[in-house]
């Protein structure tokens, strides 16, 4: 019973930071680019007004387009169950494994695309097809980068990777680990849309991707796409923090645990986002024709890592 | 106390031939230049830790002249190339990045298959480090066929010798300190009698791209 609730409650946790993690990020950014930025706060109130803001639809949209928002917000509700990110073992882990995972993610990213393409502007058919090149390379990398750990802990199942690396601490040193630890974080970058791949900081560039499917979103819709994005983007964070560095995560369900692992999410958080926000000021965007050349260098990453994880085992 | 050694030495291997396989993502010589030098420094480093778990003295000696040669004189020797050839990119090599990328990922596998004998008849804590340093000698020596600027491939020359140093020390603790000593005055020697030829390619062609060589045979 508690374990039903802790899934409940874990997926609440995710859903409320996802808006303030997007806005640390931003905030801490802004302050390495020598501006006061907004603050932390802010994704909050950008979605409280978006989801009061009117509807306005193309007239060429169909259904697609009006459900579309909700399918991508139920895959990553969906995902928030089943990703380990305050305890475990957790009821749901039966449930789906890392396959399941990561297709539920692609399968937002697939409806998000033919919702671009959908209403039929020029923006949103470029944005699909290059949200699909980028999908379709960064997809297999996630899961070959987690099949890396599948295989050193023996299971596809993301609670039992967890568990395992807990209780083998040498394990998470180990180089099929950092490799797929490389080779995921680039992904997360890639797939969450951030800097070197995509910009999320503005809109209508000749180069987006994120940016230009959603372009004919308003009101509701777009908070719902917004926010959706925003979980994506602690997922990766916390499967990156809990995946590699499980230390913190409760094991066993008293409440004295799970506030540590409360705790503990949040340091990994702060700690990825400032990682990232590091790098986003460091580096320019990368041209689009050399993105497919750096998802290919995770997915060798990640090949060397299954590979030695395989032998080494 | 083994386990910790094969880690840090499987570790140390690993950064290796990801400074290696920068070679095939970047394009500009600099990058190539600070990839070789910290490569230079993670093999140092692989050393003295052979040194210190192996209780080999001689090693120290041997970490210290690689970190000198490599990590210090050859660097700043390519950085005063570099300011020659800065705008020598290598935009086009025979083989495209990302396909070079996943060829050299296969290549790394294809190390692990070779070795496979080599790590099965050692003892040693630091035998899981041998197929990665073979696969930056296989991914190396794929760097000096596939590029075609000269400095690039006297660059992947360098990383193929830092790659067969690893081995030696991953396989075998490290070869006597005077062998040692001879090979490092061999690359020393290599690397100056190529640097000449870049030059010289240089001069006779304005550029150094080793495509204009064919030019030669009219």
């Amino acid at each position: 019973m508690i374990g039903y609730v802790l899934e409940v409650a874990q997926a609440a946790l995710a859903l409320l930071l996802a808006p303030g993690l997007v806005g640390l990020i931003r905030w801490m950014k802004a302050r390495l680019q020598n501006r006061r930025g907004a603050p932390v706060l802010q994704p909050y109130w950008e979605l409280g007004k978006l989801f009061r803001k009117e509807v306005v639809v193309s007239n060429n949209a169909s259904w697609l387009f009006r459900a579309t928002p909700f399918i991508v917000f139920a895959s990553v509700v969906a995902v928030t169950f089943l990703v380990p990110i305050l305890a475990v073992p957790l009821p749901f882990d039966g449930v789906g494994d890392l396959l399941v995972v990561v297709y539920l993610l692609l399968l937002g990213t697939f409806f998000l695309s033919l919702a671009g393409l959908d209403p039929g502007s020029p923006f949103g058919g470029m944005g699909a097809s290059r949200e699909m090149t980028v999908a379709a390379l960064a997809e297999p990398t996630v899961a070959l980068a987690i099949f890396a750990l599948a295989l050193s802990a023996g299971s596809t199942n993301l609670g039992q990777i967890v568990a395992r690396t807990m209780t083998d601490p040498g394990a998470a040193l180990s180089p099929g680990h950092l490799l797929a630890f490389g080779a995921l974080f680039i992904v997360t970058l890639a797939e969450t849309g951030r800097l070197p791949i995509d910009n999320p900081a503005t809109h209508l560039e000749l180069t987006m991707i994120h940016e230009a499917m959603v372009l004919e979103y308003s009101g509701r819709y777009l908070a719902l796409i917004e926010w959706a994005a925003a979980v994506k983007l602690l997922i990766f964070f916390s499967l990156l923090g809990n995946l590699f560095v499980p230390w913190g995560v409760s094991v066993t369900m008293t409440p004295s645990t799970l506030a540590i692992a409360v705790a503990s999410l949040l340091a990994k958080l702060v700690v990825l986002a400032g990682v990232v926000a590091v790098l986003e000021t460091r580096i320019a965007k990368l041209r689009l024709f050399r993105v497919p050349e750096l998802l290919s260098v995770s997915f060798v990453l990640a090949l060397l890592a299954v590979t030695s994880s395989f032998l080494l085992r | 106390m083994d386990s910790v050694f094969s880690q840090l030495s499987v570790m140390g291997s690993s950064l290796a031939l990801i400074f290696g396989l920068i070679l095939l993502w970047r394009r500009g010589v600099t990058a190539y230049i600070s990839a070789f030098t910290w490569q230079s420094r993670v093999i140092t480093a692989v050393t003295v830790v052979v040194a210190y778990f192996g209780h080999d003295h001689e090693l120290y000696w041997v970490a210290g002249a690689l970190f000198i040669l490599k990590g210090l004189v050859i660097p700043r020797l390519l950085r005063r190339m570099e300011r020659r050839f800065a705008a020598e990119r290598e935009l086009e090599p025979y083989v495209n990045t990302a396909t070079s990328l996943v060829i050299s990922g296969l290549l790394v596998l294809f190390g692990y298959a070779i070795t496979r004998p080599l790590v099965a008849l050692s003892q040693l804590p630091t035998r899981a480090g041998m197929p990665l340093a073979m696969g930056l000698v296989l991914v190396s020596l794929f760097v000096i066929v596939s590029r075609k600027k000269a400095l690039t491939q006297v660059i992947g020359f360098l990383m193929l010798e830092n790659g067969l140093a690893l081995l030696a020390v991953l396989g075998t603790y490290g070869i006597p300190l005077i062998v040692e000593l001879g090979v490092f005055l061999d690359v020393l020697m290599g690397f100056l009698v190529m640097q000449i030829f870049v030059y010289q390619i240089h001069e006779t062609f304005e550029s150094i791209d080793v495509e204009q060589l064919n030019r030669l045979r009219h």
